[in-house]
């Protein structure tokens, strides 16, 4: 046996042994001494009450109109994405080494294709099984000879190069940031094959494309935001979105958030709000940058394309008035291949 | 490799039973309720690969929709915009499977997560454990019809041993009338056993009984099928053709000379015989056509005194005026004329034990029966009857019986199945297996009403006859009024279209409701098999049978009108004597009274001879013609006066 098949057996071995949390948890009693484990096969992490980005709103550059305002899309919406990307991820508490938490993560990526009006899944869905461990402070030697590259770090130093300190609830915080990275890099790894293979096919992509240069770039993708916790509007502008009705959409405007490329977006209303809060049915779009002369018609293109996707619903997820039914079937598959 | 057709499912709230499974497959999939699947398993027990056959039961379709109110939202409440939807949602097929058969059988085991696969012709026939009575060389394999799955068609065998005899036998069909699927199913059958039934298990006859209408009256006439029936034949081995050996029998209609059949037209006179008894005959089934709350036992004694003591012996007694010897109605009504009036004149009212009264009832019961079975029963003793001792191998003997009355249909169903039994016990009836095919046991084997003499024939035969090779194949609308020891008995069991209200009966509650609404909808050349080798009912289509059906045989071949008794005669006699003349008939019969003639047609179709003409003129007396009788010149005593023309 040469030296890669024997790197790939022990990579398939651990993969094959973080295939669920318990089977992890026996690997670990098995290979690292003094681990205790969780009982009670743990709950998603992402449900634990943590300090999140208070809600804000940004000013943004307009690219149609010099004064952020409420555009009617016109015509009908006609259907025309041929594939939805999504993700999903799943943090547990694995158990301890001493009172340093290890959580166990499962993030995946997929793309469901339309096809004759049904979806199917486009290639190989993306899925990763790791362990995220605080390895400043735990034994790393007997973690890494145990889980090789399925193993992460939760307590890298930062820009400052302090390592975080040893408090179980920030690094669980860590680790479930550390999950959710990794499932937006699959998500990303996926929509920049699509782009690559598929540049005519519109993708529709749940969130904002601008992390990858190479999806923000590309004619096909089309990123839709269902969370609203930055508003990239101010003052009179904030009220134009919040009062969007159904079908009209905002003027598109530039963003460009920090380490993401460079954006056009604009706010459209899917739904009316009809006794509702004012983000019902609101969803924020982002495409590529392009020429301003074909912003109106590719920003009006795209809403028709996003209203037409309006049914059938995909209820009974909760976020329904925002997400189209191509995004709950990815996110319905994920659920039903990676638990 | 074939690719799996779908993937066997079980959750902890529905699980797999060793006898029951779940399994999803495409939307596009061609599975339907009643097809037949194998499930490979995936982990090895014992060194073997469980394979697992089974047959949809039940199926399930259903989408993420959590509620109806969800659809209503996503179209704004009008279905006509679901058609612009541009997703359709994700859409389940679910089906569970009812388990034919485990391999290996041991250790029986629920069913394996595992794939699923459309069964190929030779799973068919491992499912169905037809490999055990398909083997090259000692088949007992009978063709019932094709079960059609993927565009693949297999031919499904019944077991002869278990249709025929000995390890079970019988059959009963049962499906809503008008689309002559019962009949249609049988007579198929019928031409599919006698082309399979093995040479080595012996010989094989049918009698078919035809109760209503011409549905049997054309069984060797061929039908115009059409090419996919061709092909089914073909497939399933059976010539199509109509049955090359077909001998029919009817009673007379009241005026003796016609015969009571629908099958009258004189083209198909050839192979129509008529079916009369006379008085021995008639007597051994007395009770049959006796009221029982009438004949009391007193009755019942002096009939079997008449049966063993006067019945075709001279019999002699001080009462009676002279020597009687009994052997039609006629002799006897003579006898008990005698006897009364013997009686009479000794002012006795008893005689032999018997009272007077007891002996004018079953005068008046026993002399009534020649009037109720009129037609069927001869006062002059003739019998014309089935070829007892000298039935041949796959030929079909029909029994028309649906012009006639109630209690000549009683009588000669009684009759021929005891005929049928005696032969059969003693090994002389010429085939060592019989096929009864009775419809309507609504009517003759009903599960409440009174206790028939026929019903009991009937129970009988379900209960004894495959010890003696006399197979019941039954048929009727509902199975669920027919007595349940006869339809219990039968081993095979078919179900064409079924009637919802019969469905909802318990004695359908096996069944899933999916396969009960396919049984509601069946269309005709379907049929439902259940079998002892076949662990769950089958789905079957069999072809349209190669025989005319009844009503196109009534316009091609219309029944004959009623027509004088010289005509009659002449049709009769023409069957033997074609050349006959009705001028001739004419001239033979013209001095002599009906009654004559009728025994001297008997006679002659009794003995049937090449010469039919001659020997039925030579059985009438001769008779010679009356002339005027010369005058005779009278002589007085003595001669009278010339003047005294008073003699005084």
């Amino acid at each position: 046996m040469d030296g890669a098949s024997s790197a790939d057996d022990r990579k398939n071995g651990a993969f094959e042994t973080l295939r669920s949390v318990h089977a992890a948890q026996r690997h670990l009693l098995r290979l690292v001494p003094n681990v205790r484990t969780a009982t009670g096969g743990g709950s998603p992490l992402e449900r634990l009450e943590r300090d999140m980005e208070l809600p804000h709103v940004i000013d943004a550059e307009g690219a149609e109109d010099a004064t952020l305002r409420a555009r009617p899309v016109p015509g009908a919406p006609v259907p025309a994405f041929r594939a939805f990307l999504d993700g999903t991820q799943r943090s547990q508490l694995l158990g301890w080494i001493g009172s340093l938490p290890l959580v166990y993560g499962t993030s995946g990526a997929v793309i469901r294709e339309r096809i004759e009006r049904r979806l199917v899944t486009w290639h190989t869905p993306l899925v990763e099984h790791r362990i995220y461990a605080p390895l400043a402070y735990a034994p790393r030697e007997e973690l890494e000879g145990a889980l090789g590259a399925q193993l992460e770090d939760t307590t890298k130093p930062g820009p400052d190069g302090t390592i975080p300190a040893p408090h179980p609830t920030l690094l669980l915080e860590r680790a479930t940031l550390a999950v959710s990275r990794d499932r937006e890099r699959l998500e990303l790894s996926l929509a920049e094959s699509w782009c690559a293979s598929r540049p005519d096919d519109p993708i529709m992509i749940d969130g904002g494309i601008g992390s990858s240069e190479a999806v923000a770039s590309s004619a096909c993708a089309v990123g839709v935001v269902k969370s609203h916790r930055t508003l990239y509007a101010k003052g009179e502008a904030l009220n134009v979105v919040l009062a969007l009705s159904r079908g009209e959409r905002s003027s598109v405007i530039r963003i460009a958030p920090r380490a993401r490329s460079e954006v056009l977006s604009w706010y459209l209303r899917l739904r009316a709000t009809d006794g509702r809060d004012a983000l019902w049915g609101l969803v924020r779009v982002e495409m590529r940058m392009i020429d301003s002369p074909g912003i109106t018609a590719r920003a009006d293109e795209i809403s028709r394309w996003l209203l037409a996707e309006s049914s059938p619903l995909a209820a009974p997820d909760p976020r329904w008035d925002r997400m189209a039914y191509g995004i709950r079937s990815a996110e319905e598959f994920l659920r039903a291949t990676t638990n | 490799m074939t690719a799996p057709l779908g993937l066997v499912v079980a959750t902890e709230r529905t699980p797999n039973t060793p006898h029951q499974f779940q399994f999803w497959t495409a939307i596009d999939s061609p599975v339907g309720i009643g097809t037949i699947v194998r499930v490979d398993g995936r982990q090895p027990v014992d060194g073997h690969i469980p394979h697992v056959y089974g047959v949809v039961t039940e199926g399930f379709s259903y989408t993420d929709l959590a509620s109806p109110l969800f659809d209503v939202l996503g179209h704004d409440g009008d279905p006509g915009q679901a058609a612009f939807a541009p997703t359709e949602r994700a859409e389940v097929r679910l089906y569970v499977a009812a388990v034919l058969r485990h391999v290996p059988e041991e250790p029986l085991q629920p069913v394996p997560m595992g794939e699923v696969f459309l069964a190929t012709e030779a799973d068919v026939a491992v499912a169905l454990r037809m490999d055990t009575y398909l083997r090259d060389g000692a088949s007992t394999g009978i063709p019932i019809g094709l079960y059609r799955s993927g565009g693949m068609d297999s031919a499904i065998y019944l077991d002869a041993e278990f249709l025929v005899g000995p390890e079970a036998a019988h059959l009963n069909i049962t499906g809503v009338s008008g689309l002559a699927t019962k009949t249609s199913a049988v007579e198929w059958l019928m031409a599919s056993l006698f082309a399979h039934f093995p040479k080595s298990k012996g010989s094989v006859a049918a009698v078919c009984f035809n109760v209503k209408g011409p549905d049997l009256c054309f069984l060797d006439q061929p039908a115009e099928l059409e090419e996919n029936d061709r092909a089914m034949y073909e497939t399933l081995g059976v010539p199509c053709a109509p049955f090359p050996d077909v001998r029919y029998f009817a009673p007379y209609k009241a005026d003796n000379v016609s015969l009571n059949t629908l099958r009258s037209n004189e083209e198909l006179s050839a192979n129509v015989q008529p079916l009369t008894w006379g008085l021995r005959e008639v007597l051994q089934f007395a009770e049959v056509l006796l009221n029982r709350d009438d004949v009391d036992a007193k009755a019942d004694a002096l009939i079997d005194f008449i049966k063993e003591r006067v019945l075709d012996r001279d019999f002699e007694d001080r009462v009676l005026k002279q020597k009687h010897r009994v052997r039609s109605f006629a002799d006897l009504e003579g006898w008990f004329r005698d006897l009364l009036s013997g009686l009479e004149d000794q002012g006795s009212e008893h005689w032999r034990t018997h009272h007077v009264a007891t002996i004018r009832k079953v005068r008046n019961r026993l002399s009534n029966i020649s009037t109720r079975c009129a037609g069927l029963v001869t006062n002059d003793g003739h019998t014309s009857d089935l070829p007892w001792g000298d039935f041949t191998d796959r030929a079909v003997y029909v029994v028309d019986v649906a012009l006639a009355e109630e209690d000549a249909q009683d009588l000669i169903f009684a009759r021929i199945v005891s005929k049928l039994r005696e032969h059969l016990e003693r090994r002389d009836l010429g085939v060592t297996h019989v096929v009864v095919f009775v419809d309507e046991l609504n009517k003759y084997a009903p599960a409440d009403g009174p206790d028939t003499y026929v019903r009991k024939m009937l129970l009988d035969i379900a209960e004894r006859g495959r010890y003696l090779g006399l197979v019941l194949f039954s048929a009727q609308q509902f199975r669920s009024q027919v007595h349940r020891r006869v339809v219990g008995n039968a081993g095979t069991a078919l179900y064409g279209r079924m009637d919802g209200d019969e469905l909802a009966t318990p004695g359908y509650a096996v069944l899933s409701a999916a396969t009960r609404t396919k049984l509601a909808t069946l269309s005709k050349g379907q049929l439902m098999v259940r079998h002892p080798h076949f662990t769950q009912p089958i789905f079957v289509s069999f072809p349209r049978p190669a025989v005319m059906r009844g009503r196109d045989g009534m316009e091609r071949f219309p029944q004959a009108a009623d027509v004088p008794l010289d005509v009659g005669v002449l049709r009769q006699l023409r069957r033997f004597e074609p050349t006959l003349t009705l001028a001739w008939v004419q001239d033979v019969i013209g001095l002599y009274e009906e009654e004559d003639v009728l025994r001297a047609l008997h006679a002659t179709l009794a003995h049937a001879p090449e010469k039919a003409g001659a020997y039925f003129k030579a059985q009438f007396r001769k008779i010679v013609g009356a002339a005027p009788a010369p005058a005779v010149a009278r002589t007085p005593l003595r001669a009278l006066p010339d003047d005294d023309p008073y003699a005084i």
